[in-house]
């Protein structure tokens, strides 16, 4: 088993390294002086010239990377020229935002879809089921910018319930938090919970066609055992890979929510460098994001192992 | 004698096609039922009506439907699901996906018992370790820290027998227990079936495609064509005065060891129906050697003065 965990990370790591290396030199290679562009039109050609020479762009590209290497393992990622911080305070800073409306939008995603799911497949061409399908229409023909905007109308402008814009910290208030974090979630697990309650359907239907099934039923066990202990247990494995790829796409910054909803986020960061051409800020960020899928697929993988020690097995050869 | 199973004049239907057409069979305590027939005969949606086991979209009618002493026709889902979960034991014809794979064999084979016993986990696995060792594994601690594939297919069945004895049963029904597995773990599985039969006396309803296998281990039979039975009675009687044409040509086409090099083995020729089960007439006029013009529209059931012969034909 830890052979197993080993090995993935082995992977992991090479992962990284390639993405880092793609990284740095796409972002290198697009035209456009980052000198030029932080002192603007106006600027002198020995002024740009200088600022060149004292970022070190002049230096050879491979020298470039290995220095911007060198320092990403001390976790540091180089400075923002639009904020003027270090990168890695600017992501330190947005993680709370992101990865509080990420996690609540999938913890809402989860249970909805494993509720539906489950009742729709052992309920089949029920009420229940063909709510559940509706769910899953409506979920993924939503545009989240206007599920987003007629929640802020309703729920922020019209009846004042919940705040329209800004992130409150949570040790600020837990309150305040909860009320800040709750309608960007609740877009981004609209967004998400279609695909989730697909997958948990379709996973459950197939596991309720198993032979083992027929053995829970004889021995006459409750309803509970026999769809959870039974009918859930062999249905996991694709949802849980499929809600590891979610909660990596939204940890990974939700562009058009955190906009919406003015939450100085992830997604918030990245689409200032891309339009300023924050190259910096911009390699540091793609980094950041990169790890973050790669670890959480990692965490996932493990966990599906733990579930199904089958995979276990094959590693070894058994 | 008391009966373990009665069932009379069961029917089973998807949608408008009969599937299975008054089929009656009687199970006394501590006897071996061997319930033969080809593919598609409707063996195992017969034991399944017994066991409350039906797939969806088939429907059934009966006159009675008796399993370990209860009337299961009459009884509430509720109280169908218990009495069956306690008193029958099954054992099923694949192995591989009848034990959940993703959960160890000590995580499965308690859980009826511990359930409708009320019973700890941990007096659950004392008794599954003490029938794990009475089908023949060496050490039983081991095998529940097992999980299903990591199992042969005798051993796997094994612990499906294990399983099914859990709450001692008055009924185990094995639907084709050896199909899956080598000969050599055939005669060991049958072996143990006939042990379990004589020391726990508890009765076996064994469904089989294999007329020599049933021969050796069953008290009575029956012989099932197209979904109705066409013959039943005690496995001696039976072998020795078959009444039914079907009867006679399988009884004549078991394979002996006495056959000579290159000599074909015989078959019945032509297929089960499997439309216009329902028919009035005998369903093997088409393939019977002995077909008579009435066989098509009428046919005659027998029932000898002992109720311990039946057969339904036009011959005398």
């Amino acid at each position: 088993m830890l052979s197993y965990i080993l090995d993935r990370l082995k992977s992991s790591i090479v992962v990284l390294f390639v993405v880092s290396i793609i990284t740095f030199f796409v972002l290198m290679i697009i035209p456009g002086n980052p000198a030029q562009l932080i002192l603007g039109t106006d600027a002198t050609p020995e002024a740009i010239a200088e600022l060149h020479a004292a970022m070190g762009l002049d230096r050879p590209l491979y020298q470039q990377y290995l220095s911007w290497l060198l320092e990403l393992f001390k976790l540091d990622m180089g400075k923002s020229y639009v904020y003027g911080e270090s990168v890695t305070v600017l992501i330190a800073r947005s993680i709370p935002v992101t990865f509080s409306i990420s996690i609540f939008a999938m913890v809402m995603a989860v249970f909805v879809a494993f509720l539906f799911g489950m009742l729709s497949a052992i309920k089949k061409n029920s009420i229940t089921d063909y709510f559940s399908r509706s769910i899953m229409q409506l979920g993924a023909a939503i545009p989240s910018f206007w599920i987003g905007m007629v929640l802020i109308v309703y729920f922020g402008v019209k009846y004042k319930i919940l705040p329209v814009s800004g992130f409150i910290p949570i040790e600020q208030s837990f309150t305040g938090f909860m009320r800040s974090i709750f309608l960007p979630s609740l877009v981004l697990a609209i967004g998400e919970v279609g695909t989730l309650l697909r997958i948990v359907r379709s996973s459950m239907l197939n596991s309720l066609k198993q032979d083992y099934m027929d053995m829970a039923k004889v021995k006459g066990l409750n309803a509970g055992k026999i769809y959870i202990k039974y009918a859930l247990r062999g249905a996991l494995t694709a949802p849980l890979t499929i809600i590891g790829m979610q909660l990596a796409k939204l940890a990974g910054g939700t562009v058009v929510v955190e906009t919406i909803f003015a939450l100085p986020g992830l997604g918030r960061l990245v689409l200032t460098a891309v339009e300023h051409r924050d190259i910096v800020l911009l390699q540091g960020l793609v980094m950041f994001i990169t790890s973050i899928v790669v670890i959480i697929t990692l965490i996932v993988d493990i966990f599906v192992m733990f579930l199904n020690p089958r995979i276990k097995s094959f590693h070894q050869g058994e | 004698m008391n009966k373990t199973v009665e069932l009379k004049n069961l029917y089973i239907k998807a949608g408008d096609n009969t599937l299975v057409n008054k089929a009656s069979l009687m199970i006394e305590e501590g006897e071996i039922f061997g319930l033969v027939g080809e593919s598609g005969s409707g063996k195992t949606l017969t034991a399944k009506a017994i066991i409350n086991l039906l797939p969806k979209g088939l429907t059934y009618s009966a006159d009675e439907i008796i399993t370990a002493g209860k009337n299961i026709l009459t009884a509430s889902n509720k109280e169908k699901k218990e009495h069956i979960g306690k008193n029958i034991g099954y054992i099923p014809q694949n192995t591989v996906f009848y034990l959940h794979p993703m959960l160890k064999i000590k995580n499965q084979i308690a859980d009826g018992y511990i359930y409708h016993m009320h019973k700890t986990k941990k007096e659950a696995l004392e008794k599954a370790e003490a029938l794990l060792s009475k089908v023949g594994f060496k050490s039983p601690k081991t095998v529940l820290n097992y999980y299903p594939w990591q199992l042969s297919g005798g051993m796997r069945q094994r612990c499906n027998i294990a399983m099914a004895l859990m709450n001692d049963p008055k009924l185990i029904i094995a639907d084709e227990p050896t199909t899956a597995l080598d000969t050599t773990v055939q005669r060991q599985v049958m072996e143990l079936f006939k042990a379990i039969n004589e020391e726990m006396k508890l009765s076996i309803l064994l469904i089989s495609h294999d007329l020599g296998l049933v021969k050796h281990y069953s008290h009575s039979l029956g012989v099932m064509y197209a979904g109705q039975i066409v013959e039943s009675g005690y496995t001696k009687t039976v072998f020795s005065r078959p009444k039914h044409p079907y009867t006679q040509l399988l009884i004549k086409i078991i394979p002996s060891l006495e056959i000579r090099k290159n000599e074909p083995l015989t078959e019945i020729p032509g297929f089960v129906k499997d439309k216009g089960r329902d028919s009035n007439g005998c369903l093997f006029y088409n393939r019977c050697p002995e077909a008579m013009d009435i066989c098509e529209v009428k046919v005659k059931e027998h029932m000898d003065d002992n109720e311990d012969h039946y057969y339904r034909c036009n011959l005398e």
